[in-house]
């Protein structure tokens, strides 16, 4: 190998690795899907609740960790332990819901309003019939629509 | 006589459930933290059902593993898919019962220390456990607040060599949830 050669090599090698740090590092740091703005299954709340009610299975491969927009009314709004708002949209059972907690921009509702929300739907936990309690379906990382 | 018996027995069942008292929430908080050599990782989760029965001692908490909130996508990616294989098992759920109920008084404001024991499902994996907690009532609104640790390997969690000092063997788990009264 010639003194040149070398030197190109070297180069070669240390821009390999350049490239491969910044992939790295870009990987590692890979922001969060960008709710707001993605693409979103359209659906009201009571078709959402009542398609985990049916079929779970189906329900999960149509809705869960997918990006949904679901419309209805809202039933209460509220803010959990971390300050995050909770928009709850009613379904066709009562205590029943879909529940959407909200990140970032606020949702400027009150119960009665009906309404738009875009979230990735979690998916649903059934309460527990021996204390009367219903299950909702989850939507996390949520946005006013 | 025996018909006497039989209905003050139906009287008196009837009389349990109706003051039976259940709280509940469906936005409660469960989190963990790992620390570990390389970095620590702290993840949330903010919907998280849980129910007590104020007579029976009975708790209850169910949440979605894929719901819990990490900082760094990256990680809740792994998290979902390599470690907790959320699609397979979805829930991760504790049963169980509040040992010394006798020492909490609901209608009281306070705050009570409470021993809780029962099953925790994570990974598909039931294990006994049995943990200590706070129960706190103020002005008349139930919240239960909990630190406990959760060994990985008990639940058939696999860490990779490659990411062992990334990630804890023993992670541990805060709960913080406040409860509303059910209306029966």
């Amino acid at each position: 190998m010639t003194k040149k050669s070398g030197k190109i090599f070297l180069v070669a090698i240390l821009l390999i690795l350049a490239i491969g740090l910044v992939a790295a590092y870009r990987i590692w740091n890979k922001p969060h899907k960008n709710v707001e703005d993605a693409a979103a299954i359209t659906v009201t709340a009571t078709e959402l609740y009542n398609s985990f009610i049916k079929d779970s299975a189906k329900a999960n491969e149509l809705y869960t960790n997918k990006v949904v927009q679901v419309s209805g009314e809202v039933s209460q709004v509220s803010v959990n332990q971390q300050a995050q708002q909770v928009v709850l949209l009613k379904t066709a059972v009562e205590e029943a819901f879909i529940n959407c907690t909200v990140e970032g921009k606020k949702v400027n509702a009150k119960a009665g309003d009906k309404i738009s929300i875009k979230g990735i739907c979690s998916g649903y936990i059934s309460g527990d019939i021996d204390m009367g309690l219903l299950g909702d379906v989850f939507l996390i990382r949520s946005y006013p629509f | 006589m025996k018909k006497i018996i039989i209905l003050v027995l139906i009287l008196c069942s009837v009389y349990v459930n109706c003051t039976a008292q259940v709280f509940f929430t469906k936005n409660g908080m469960i989190s963990f933290f790992s620390s570990a050599p390389i970095e620590n990782i702290k993840a949330d989760n903010n919907q998280v059902i849980s129910i007590i029965n104020t007579t029976t001692g009975e708790i209850q908490f169910s949440l979605l593993i894929n719901a819990f909130h990490f900082k760094k996508s990256l990680m809740e990616e792994h998290f979902n898919e390599n470690y907790m294989e959320s699609k397979k098992y979805p829930k991760a759920t504790f049963k169980g019962k509040i040992v010394d109920l006798s020492k909490v008084n609901f209608k009281t404001d306070g705050t009570y220390p409470v021993t809780v024991a029962g099953d925790l499902t994570i990974h598909g994996i039931t294990n006994k456990i049995t943990s200590t907690g706070t129960i706190s009532v103020t002005g008349g609104v139930i919240s239960v607040s909990s630190k406990f640790r959760v060994k990985l390997s008990d639940y058939k969690i696999d860490i990779p060599k490659i990411v062992k000092d990334n990630i804890a063997k023993v992670v541990e788990v805060t709960v913080s949830c406040s409860y509303d009264k059910k209306n029966n």
